[in-house]
């Protein structure tokens, strides 16, 4: 063979890093300096309201403060509080629901394309577009309560997004309806992918419908519930769209999350520096945890 | 057999609940884009869950060329957002796959860039709220803000990880024999890729297309921060909605949601098969 006809390891080399040039830069791009940008400014006062440039933020130099500021910063912890209870509800009610869909699709039945493809409708809804969906729904004289009281026989004259803990229900149910397809599309596909001759064997040998799943189908599927379960308590930390155009945090603080509360003091009191403390201070948690957890998966 | 009768009818039962209650906050508000303003409010007896006298003044509203019987004119029509939302998503898509399909095949092939897995994962795993402030000095500095190419660019970066994850899974995936053969005729690796590779992959291509273009067209925060007049994006321009005499505009908003909605529902049922494929970074194939 000629050395033309094979590529030697040179030129495939020259070529795998040419290939992957454009998205390493990117990469750098948006990790490598806004990261140590954000460090800098969170050492400082500094704030797009200063007059200063952001170079010169170390004229306002406070080391610490701002991650000491944050310790005893109750909005940010109560945030923080509020976030993990959305996500301790939604996500394990997503979970469920989108399982017991899965199981009841596993089979072929008439008209189950047709089904599944409005089912899986909602996670492809903007989400800024189901947030004012819901934001409709929960009028106080909107539909949700027009539904609740031809099904109770009482009218139902709620007012949803005004009151604190109804707020955050509207919320959670406008997640889950959002993201339960998310669950469904993802355990289907993995409860479809368990191998059929087991679960036959175990039919004759007589176990029932709810043993079978138990012990054979359900260990299977473990990894792809890890995977559906991590997708959602990743996105469900985020949750920013629906939750802002529904209620913007309110009322009062009532669902202000993470999100919407970084958002907040980023754009309303623009205090930058204390804002890329408490960013930095989340990617660092977010690093660690993730680091964590994929030790343990690997176990 | 009366088992699996019973087994059918609950099964039809519970699938059809879990239908309503999906369809209910799409059909409410299609239904509202097609209100006349006395319905939009209508509560009580009065509350109809269709339109009584369906009507497309809130498009003509939304697009300007009609003020119906509202008092407010818009001081800008939809049609702009609508621009913005589409160039933006459109080209953050084409940085996202040209920058992806490449460097999955580099790492596919070559092996180079084995960091970026990993650090696209982490990528996709951070808040966009906990980079925005670095963005947005940077943004500002590059004079990005408030333009539609600056927003494509940081949808091109932060939909990065699905199309490299996508492609990379589709480029695993493909025989190696067609390739092998090219190159013992001679051809290049470059040549190979181009003519070869490329064209072979046009389905799943356009497939991680759509799915990124979905991505990139749902998306407010961003948006929300980095657009302030010129190109706002759709669902930025509809929160601002609004007017101080009648308050929310609900049919005119409605009638955009609409439009927004439309597009991601009819390329998300086009690209159902690949759907799972994309959500989970190809951990799961359909």
């Amino acid at each position: 063979m000629s050395p033309a006809a094979k590529p030697g390891p040179d030129e495939s080399a020259r070529l795998g890093l040419r290939l992957t040039l454009p998205a390493q830069v990117l990469v750098l791009f948006i990790s490598v300096f806004p990261l140590l940008m954000q460090l800098y400014i969170s050492l400082t006062d500094w704030s797009p309201l200063s007059g200063l440039a952001w170079p010169r933020a170390w004229e306002m130099w406070n080391t610490f403060a701002n991650y000491t500021d944050l310790l005893s910063d109750n909005r940010l912890w109560s945030a923080l509080g509020r976030t993990l209870l959305v996500m301790a509800i939604c996500v394990p009610v997503e979970f469920l629901l989108g399982l017991g869909l899965a199981i009841l699709f596993a089979d072929n039945f008439p008209g189950k394309r047709l089904l599944y493809s409005i089912l899986i409708m909602p996670m492809m809804v903007v989400p800024a577009v189901a947030g004012y969906m819901f934001y409709m729904l929960f009028q106080s004289g909107g539909p949700a309560n027009d539904l609740l009281s031809a099904i109770s026989g009482i009218p139902v004259t709620v007012a949803w997004l005004s009151d604190p803990t109804l707020a955050l229900a509207a919320v959670m149910v406008a997640d889950i309806w959002q993201w339960t397809p998310l669950m469904f599309l993802i355990l289907l596909a993995g409860l479809v992918g368990v191998p059929q001759d087991q679960v036959k064997a175990a039919t004759l040998l007589g176990a029932n419908a709810w043993q079978r799943f138990v012990t054979i189908v359900l260990p299977r599927m473990s990894a792809i519930i890890i995977i559906a379960l991590a997708i959602r308590v990743i996105e469900c930390f985020k949750i920013f769209d629906t939750l802002f155009i529904m209620t913007g945090g309110g009322p009062g603080v009532a669902t202000e999350t993470i999100s919407v509360y970084i958002y907040k003091i980023t754009t309303q009191d623009l205090i930058w520096g204390y804002v890329a403390a408490i960013a930095l201070a989340i990617l660092i948690v977010l690093s660690v945890a993730c680091v964590w957890a994929m030790k343990r998966m690997a176990k | 057999m009366t088992r699996p009768l019973t087994f059918a009818a609950f099964r039809y039962i519970v699938i059809l609940l879990a239908t309503a209650i999906t369809l209910i906050p799409i059909l409410w508000m299609a239904s509202m884009a097609f209100k006349p303003i006395p319905e939009w409010q209508a509560t009580g007896a009065n509350l109809t869950w269709f339109p009584r006298n369906p009507t497309l003044d809130n498009f003509r509203f939304i697009f300007g060329t009609s003020t119906s019987d509202l008092i407010v004119a818009l001081d800008r029509t939809a049609l702009k957002p609508i621009l913005s939302s589409l160039l933006s998503a459109s080209v953050g898509t084409l940085i996202a796959m040209v920058a992806g399909t490449s460097a999955a095949y580099g790492l596919s092939r070559f092996g180079s860039g084995a960091n970026l897995p990993l650090a696209l994962i982490q990528l996709r795993l951070f808040p966009p709220m906990a980079v925005m402030i670095p963005v947005m000095m940077m943004w500002a500095f590059l004079n990005f803000m408030d333009t539609w190419w600056g927003l494509a660019l940081i949808y091109g970066i932060v939909t990065l990880p699905f199309a490299f994850w996508l492609m990379k899974t589709f480029f695993d995936d493909m025989p190696r024999e067609i390739e092998e053969a090219a190159l013992v005729e001679g051809c290049s690796r470059a040549r190979v890729f181009w003519r070869i590779t490329l064209p072979m992959m046009r389905a799943p291509l356009a497939s991680a297309a759509l799915f990124v273009f979905i991505l990139n067209w749902s998306d407010y925060l961003i948006a929300l921060l980095l657009t302030t007049r010129d190109w706002v994006t759709i669902p930025v321009y509809m929160a601002s909605l609004s007017s101080s005499m009648t308050g929310q505009l609900y049919g005119a908003k409605a009638a955009l949601g609409l439009i927004a909605a439309v597009p991601p529902v009819v390329l998300g049922v086009l690209i159902q098969r690949h759907l799972v494929r994309g959500l989970t970074f190809g951990a799961l194939k359909q």
